[in-house]
């Protein structure tokens, strides 16, 4: 089956090889409104375990952000009206008059949700690319970050009695996704291993002349300055 | 002054980060309302009224001070905001209140007399007669210095003024003369000595352009990023523009302050606080910083040199520097 997203113009960001990549390719023909009890659920629990942030968003009750995880076959789209706000699956954008988007690999997504990263520092390392309306976005994050959300206590805190086995569940996924990590990079590494030497070599070098040229130009200043 | 009476000032914009911060090894965590009282008015960021209270129960019962930024410029005739900032800060029991205004130290100092007060850097006092002057005319207790001085510098002024020095080491850097920056009011209107806030996200747009992203600010271009290369805040000062058939960073690069190795001159020199720049950061960012500087200010108690540690990539820029502390372009 064809990708529907092979017809956009390429992404700003590049899906790294992960097992969140493989997962998206086999969730590419499950259509997204199969998808869409599940982010319902994740936006019925953060609703209620962090009323705060709607709180922080309600400057912002007519925006709509796109939230592309490049990785995956499908994207969400984020309405924070703090009386109804929405969370929805599509296949792309082009039906979407979002005022802004947040691009990026899932799992940074995950981390940037739960504060285990640092959202500046993502988007200053180009990890993370932000289109649009920057205020919304900035709302956003600061939103979810002020909120201290823990997924896994988030999910355990509504299943009751089912909160051990899903803990149990997610650990074990855990340390398989883990796993499964380091045996792609591996892969990747044995496949563009030499080229990834070579560019690191050339960094290295870069970095000697920025050092060099920096030194020249202050001896250079010296001189003017004692002439 | 010893290693033993240095207090590490720490940023926090949302209760998590001041969790973060106080569970990392803050002596003191600076805040700010949700308003244009302080100089980080972002969008989505700072404490409401409750927040703070509940932030400052769990500070204090874990021995950490709480300081209430409240260091923006009241509007002419309409200070309101400002007083009941000052009050509400009273109220809740905060540590201490940071401000810039001379009406503003002088309404506190007059309605809360036992509240003690710290000079903002938005005040910009960096010479020993007006550090002098906010201590006798208003009991300051400690001045926050503009980041434009060196080491030898800061030794004279803490040796000539009656007050505790604090002292930006980590974090993004201003260059201008602090409290009278315009560059931000020219581009947008707003600035955050009236607004509390340097370049608005409001007039922020990164445009994605092939494998460059181009960043404006009130519709400037303000810097264009090469593929892969760190990108950075649009502020006016760290824009990279043409002069003189040249393109490059006119006023500053987009680089960090970073001064874990000079802590121990910073102390030899009178420095009381050590305070840490980013409200506007996340968690992550906050709890990683706090942390390092409470390891380098630990061992230097322990008569150790500081540990050398990694804090690159959470840098802006991805680059680090000592800033006018050494000016090493001299």
């Amino acid at each position: 089956m064809q990708n529907p997203r092979a017809a956009q113009p390429s992404r700003p960001v590049d899906p790294p090889f992960s097992p969140v990549l493989l997962a998206g390719i086999a969730l590419a023909p499950v259509p997204p409104r199969l998808l869409q009890p599940l982010f319902d659920a994740i936006l019925s629990v953060v609703r209620r375990r962090h009323p705060g942030i709607l709180e922080r968003l309600a400057d912002y009750p007519d925006s709509v952000v796109g939230i592309d995880p490049v990785d995956l076959p499908f994207v969400l789209v984020l309405e924070p009206h703090p009386q109804m706000p929405t969370l929805t699956v599509h296949r792309d954008f082009s039906d979407v008059a979002a005022t802004a988007f947040i691009r990026g690999p899932l799992e940074m997504l995950f981390a940037l949700s739960e504060g285990r990263i640092d959202g500046d520092a993502a988007f200053f390392s180009r990890q993370l690319v932000i289109e649009g309306d920057t205020e919304v976005v900035l709302a956003l994050r600061n939103a979810i970050d002020g909120a201290g959300i823990n997924l896994e206590d988030d999910f355990a805190a509504t299943l009751g009695p089912l909160a051990r086995p899903l803990r149990h569940f997610a650990s074990v996924g855990g340390r398989l996704f883990n796993l499964l990590s380091r045996d792609m990079d591996m892969v990747r590494r044995s496949l563009i291993g030499t080229a990834l030497r070579g560019t690191d070599a050339q960094s290295s070098r870069i970095s000697e002349l920025e050092t060099e040229l920096a030194s020249i130009r202050r001896t250079l200043r010296n001189r003017e300055h004692r002439a | 002054m010893t290693a033993e009476n240095v207090e590490l000032v720490c940023p926090a914009g949302t209760p998590a980060a001041l969790k973060a911060a106080v569970d990392a090894g803050a002596d003191c965590v600076y805040v700010g309302f949700r308003d244009e009282t302080n100089a980080r008015n972002f969008p989505g960021l700072n404490f409401s009224r409750p927040e703070l209270a509940d932030g400052i129960a769990y500070a204090h019962e874990r021995g950490t001070k709480v300081l209430v930024a409240i260091n923006t410029f009241p509007r002419a005739g309409k200070p309101e905001i400002w007083h009941q900032a000052v009050d509400d800060a009273a109220r809740l029991k905060a540590d201490a209140v940071i401000v810039a205004d001379v009406g503003l130290c002088a309404y506190a100092a007059k309605t809360h007399p036992d509240l003690r007060l710290h000079l903002s850097v938005q005040a910009s006092a960096s010479s020993p007669e007006a550090i002098r002057f906010y201590h006798q005319a208003f009991n300051i207790q400690r001045a926050v210095l503009p980041r434009v001085l060196t080491v030898p510098e800061i030794a004279a002024l803490a040796a000539d003024v009656p007050v505790e020095m604090e002292v930006f080491v980590f974090g993004g850097l201003c260059v201008m003369a602090e409290g009278r920056c315009a560059l931000s009011s020219y581009a947008t209107g707003l600035s955050p000595n009236m607004n509390g806030v340097c370049s608005p996200a409001s007039h922020v747009r990164y445009v994605e352009r092939g494998e460059k992203v181009v960043s404006e600010l009130g519709g400037f271009t303000i810097n264009t990023f090469g593929a892969g290369e760190p990108a950075g805040y649009p502020t006016l000062c760290k824009g990279r523009f043409e002069a003189n058939g040249k393109l490059s960073y006119l006023f500053e690069e987009p680089t960090s302050l970073n001064t874990l190795a000079m802590l121990p001159e910073l102390i030899k020199a009178g420095v009381t606080g050590f305070k840490i720049e980013g409200r506007q950061r996340g968690r992550a960012y906050v709890g990683a910083v706090v942390k390092a500087f409470r390891q380098a200010v630990d061992a230097i108690r322990r008569g150790e040199a500081p540990p050398d540690i990694d804090l690159d990539n959470i840098t802006e820029g991805g680059r680090q520097t000592a800033g006018a502390y050494e000016r090493s372009w001299r």
